[in-house]
């Protein structure tokens, strides 16, 4: 003869749903940028991108204090120009939690002078269109440099538009 | 990392383009990233070259580099283990992360708490006495580790492969084990991690085991888990312990305090060895590490001046 | 040399979400589905390697702690490993060299993943980046990997058409494998039509947040004989790694452009020649190679050897690779296009070789099978793991 408390849980059991339970890590953090990654960001201030060359004369950008490919420490600081072509894009069109609302476009752009090409954003195209947005940003495109107006002292400082607009 | 990475290879007579492998160890919560080994191969100079992040503790890294060179892989591996808790605004909050979410979150848990629990059972049985000034009962804050940013960079070579006697020293040994993360199914005064490590060395190589050392360096969680250690190897007072400083003289963060005390073992195999006594028998040394609330986890490695009796 | 076998391969079915269990319950269905299938007792295990990717998706820091009871592992060696998406595979070539040092015979690497436990996946991702440089723009997984489908558009004149060829193929293996997540076969013509999600990466042309547990355990060779086992042998095992900048990757001073994958080439290069593979489009039967995006499947082919640079849409187009084809097949499982729970996918290409070339593979087992390799792929096109695998020691 079954347990009359057992056979209440196996009810109790079989009638249950799923819990769950809700965490959230909230953890902070203040990451130091370093002397070289300072000084990049003090260069969109005065509206300059700044890279800084390797033991081969690859110019990096942005500037890194050591070449990962060599595992050497770089040397001169050396301004880029603020226009150069667009060699990798993509319009993102599906809202992803924590990152910015779309339609948004990204793109590296190889500056004048530089040997390795810079991420940013690409405003000022139309990208309800995919087509359309698609073509604005295809790989050659001329892009120029766009610098906030109210420096942050961060990455968000620059972005690209294309030339000639 | 590229600093102290540049100095170790460059302390080896090498560069980034003769390693055989890279085994890299760091925490992504303590360092603020996610996938740790990205930002950080390219610094230790893993571009084109073999690299693995042995991500549970910095000492599983040294173990894992030495199990490389047994294994035939190369002649050479570069060790790399790091924690920058300066990025962290409150590294024990990122402790706290390592709790399960369930039951041992909502109570609160992170290194410190652990090692007063583990200690309380010390206190119980009349082994230590609890501190006037405890920060966290037992333990006063000079029984605790002191924490700050450290990178620990090795090279490690098989035999044969560097020019002989520029050894800082061999590897006889290691022994690593986990046991059961509950916190209430284990005795945390029992250390049975470390007693499975122990017992890994002394049924391979008798010759390394504890009662041989000359010297031990222990990464306990607190200075009482360091007498612990002391009270399990059962050495002599002759044997050095943590000659290289107490635990709150080195600033380390606990995922490479292990490694920490591996590499001043290494370091104090060289040492007091007298240049006039050509019957000097090899000088003996071990570096003890533990990861995980209470010594979860323990590590052993064995070193030596001489190569004989390795495990090979 | 020793050589080290795949003893056993085991899989839990994958989903969306297992709301049934905790991460643990997870960690030990793959764990005793592994052991099970290989005949070996959890007392005969050695040492344990444990596969984890980001903590962060399990919402657990240094979770491997919390699974040691879930394992079987308490008292024992054990480390885990971090290689990113790679991870999987790192892991079990961290446990072939457990076994190659002499001092292991039996090692587990089993483990879990629940990629859609955390609703902030990308969020999550979006932390691989550069904290000064790339935080600020928002690359994560899916835009770094549209990136790299760009370049190799631009770079080889193909289309997402070519890309789609590789979403049918796999979905119509993953249809004859009943631990895929993604199971339902599709046309070219409805992956083209799906939701862009950054271009031109579409649904169609994604993995699916996969849940589930998988693991494979490790043998020697003295411990197969002993035992009457009848391994996949490790024939040869190689890893690379790329530079960490994708704009490093671009131009014409780069070593490499991020539309290709030559950094995996020269993996898949140490281990044939360890193997003793000089043609691998006549010498390999099986390829499980890891390419989450229909995109990544192509250079991942010619990275592999088994086509020549930008001619894999044109081998495609003709049918190769595909189940029922002549020459090498890729992915019969249906790869992990169709199933991806991170940590441990670099795993279950290990496991669904070995079943190849131990003829277990069931309704998508290529008949005849003897030599499979295998592939991961860790971080930003950044980690690459390889392994060839063979039904027995003999000259490949």
């Amino acid at each position: 003869m079954t347990n009359p408390i057992q056979q209440e849980q196996t009810e109790a059991q079989k009638n249950a749903s799923p819990v769950f339970f809700e965490q959230t890590w909230d953890l902070e953090y203040r990451h130091a940028l370093g002397s070289t990654t300072s000084r990049f960001m003090q260069g969109l201030t005065e509206g300059k991108i700044l890279g800084r060359k390797t033991t081969k004369g690859r110019v990096l950008v942005p500037a890194r204090s050591f070449d990962d490919e060599t595992h050497s420490a770089t040397g001169e600081w050396i301004e880029v120009g603020t226009t150069g072509k667009i060699v990798m894009s993509t319009v993102v069109y599906e809202p992803f939690r924590g990152l910015p609302a779309p339609p948004y476009a990204i793109a590296y752009v190889m500056l004048e002078g530089a040997d390795t090409a810079l991420v940013g954003y690409v405003r000022g195209v139309e990208l309800s269109d995919q087509a359309t947005a698609v073509k604005a940003i295809a790989i050659g495109t001329d892009v120029v440099v766009h610098f906030a107006a109210k420096p942050t002292g961060t990455a968000a400082d620059y972005w690209f538009e294309p030339a000639g607009v | 990392m590229f600093d102290t990475s540049t100095a170790a290879l460059k302390a080896a007579g090498l560069t980034a383009k003769n390693i055989d492998g890279i085994v890299l160890s760091g925490n992504d919560q303590i360092d603020g990233r996610v996938i740790g080994i990205m930002a950080s191969a390219g610094p230790t100079g893993g571009v084109n070259r073999d690299t693995t992040m042995t991500a549970s503790a910095g000492d599983h890294a040294l173990a894992y580099g030495y199990l490389r060179l047994k294994a035939g892989q190369g002649k050479n591996v570069l060790v790399v283990g790091w924690a920058k808790p300066s990025e962290s605004k409150d590294p024990d909050r990122v402790e706290l992360m390592s709790a399960e979410p369930y039951l041992l979150r909502q109570v609160g848990m992170n290194q410190t708490i652990a090692a007063a629990l583990q200690s309380s059972v010390w206190v119980a049985q009349g082994v230590e006495k609890g501190s006037p000034d405890a920060t966290v009962w037992p333990l006063a804050k000079n029984d605790l580790p002191g924490r700050g940013d450290s990178v620990h960079a090795a090279v490690l070579a098989v035999d044969g492969a560097f020019p002989e006697g520029s050894e800082l020293a061999w590897i006889l040994d290691a022994g690593w084990a986990t046991v059961s993360y509950e916190i209430g199914a284990r005795d945390l005064g029992d250390l049975a991690s470390l007693r499975a490590a122990l017992g890994q060395i002394a049924t391979r190589n008798p010759d390394a085991a504890p009662e041989h050392w000359d010297a031990v360096e222990i990464a306990g969680d607190s200075e009482q888990a360091v007498r612990a250690t002391v009270r399990m190897l059962d050495i002599s007072d002759n044997v050095e312990v943590n000659g290289s400083g107490s635990l709150s003289e080195q600033l380390t963060s606990p995922h490479v305090a292990g490694l920490g005390r591996m590499m001043a073992a290494i370091r104090s195999v060289g040492k007091s060895q007298s240049p006039n006594d050509s019957s000097a028998k090899a000088r003996m040394t071990a570096g003890i590490g533990f990861n995980g609330f209470a010594g979860q986890g323990a590590s052993v490695m064995v070193f030596s001046s001489s190569k004989e009796k390795s495990n090979d | 040399m020793i050589n080290v076998g795949i003893a056993g391969f085991g899989q839990s079915k994958f989903v969306t979400k297992r709301t049934d269990v905790t991460f643990p319950e997870l960690v030990k269905e793959g764990a005793d589905l592994t052991l099970a299938d290989a005949g070996i007792p959890i007392e005969d295990v050695d040492a344990f390697v444990y596969p984890l990717a980001p903590d962060a998706l399990i919402g657990v820091s240094q979770g491997e702690r919390w699974v040691i009871d879930a394992l079987g592992a308490s008292g024992k060696p054990f480390m885990r490993v971090n290689n990113g998406g790679a991870t999987g595979m790192s892991a079990v070539l961290t446990a072939w060299t457990h076994i190659a040092s002499g001092m292991f015979d039996v090692v587990l690497v089993a483990g879990a993943d629940r990629v859609s436990e955390s609703g902030s996946a990308q969020s999550v991702l979006n932390k691989m980046w550069d904290t000064g440089y790339e935080r600020t723009v928002p690359l994560n997984t899916i835009t770094m990997l549209a990136l790299s489908a760009q370049r190799y558009m631009h770079l080889y004149d193909s289309t997402e058409a070519d890309m789609a060829l590789v979403t049918v193929k796999n979905r119509a293996h993953a249809a004859l494998n009943p631990n895929a997540h993604l199971r339902t076969p599709i046309t070219v013509e409805e992956v083209l039509a799906s939701r862009t999600l950054a271009w031109p990466i579409k649904l169609g042309d994604a993995c699916p947040a996969s849940t589930g547990a998988a693991g494979v355990v490790l043998v020697s060779e003295r411990y197969a004989k002993a035992h009457g086992l009848t391994p996949a042998w490790i024939r040869g095992i190689g890893q690379n790694t790329e530079t960490f900048w994708m704009g490093n990757r671009v131009g014409p001073t780069a070593a490499s452009d991020h539309g290709d994958a030559d950094a995996l080439a020269v993996a898949f290069q140490v281990a044939y020649t360890q193997a003793g593979i000089t043609d691998p489009r006549s010498q390999i039967d099986v390829a499980e190679i890891y390419s989450p995006f229909s995109s990544v499947e192509l250079h991942v082919i010619e990275a592999a050897g088994l086509a020549d640079k930008g001619k894999a849409p044109l081998a495609l187009s003709q049918g190769k690779f595909a189940l029922g084809s002549d020459g090498p097949i890729v992915n019969p499982s249906g790869g992990v296009l169709c199933t991806n729970p991170i940590a441990v996918t670099g795993t279950i290409r290990v496991g669904e070789a070995a079943n190849q070339v131990r003829n277990r593979a069931g309704a998508y087992q290529v008949p005849g099978a003897r030599v499979a390799v295998a592939s991961a792929i860790g971080g930003d096109h950044q980690f690459y793991s390889t392994m060839v695998l063979s039904t027995d020691l003999e000259e490949i």
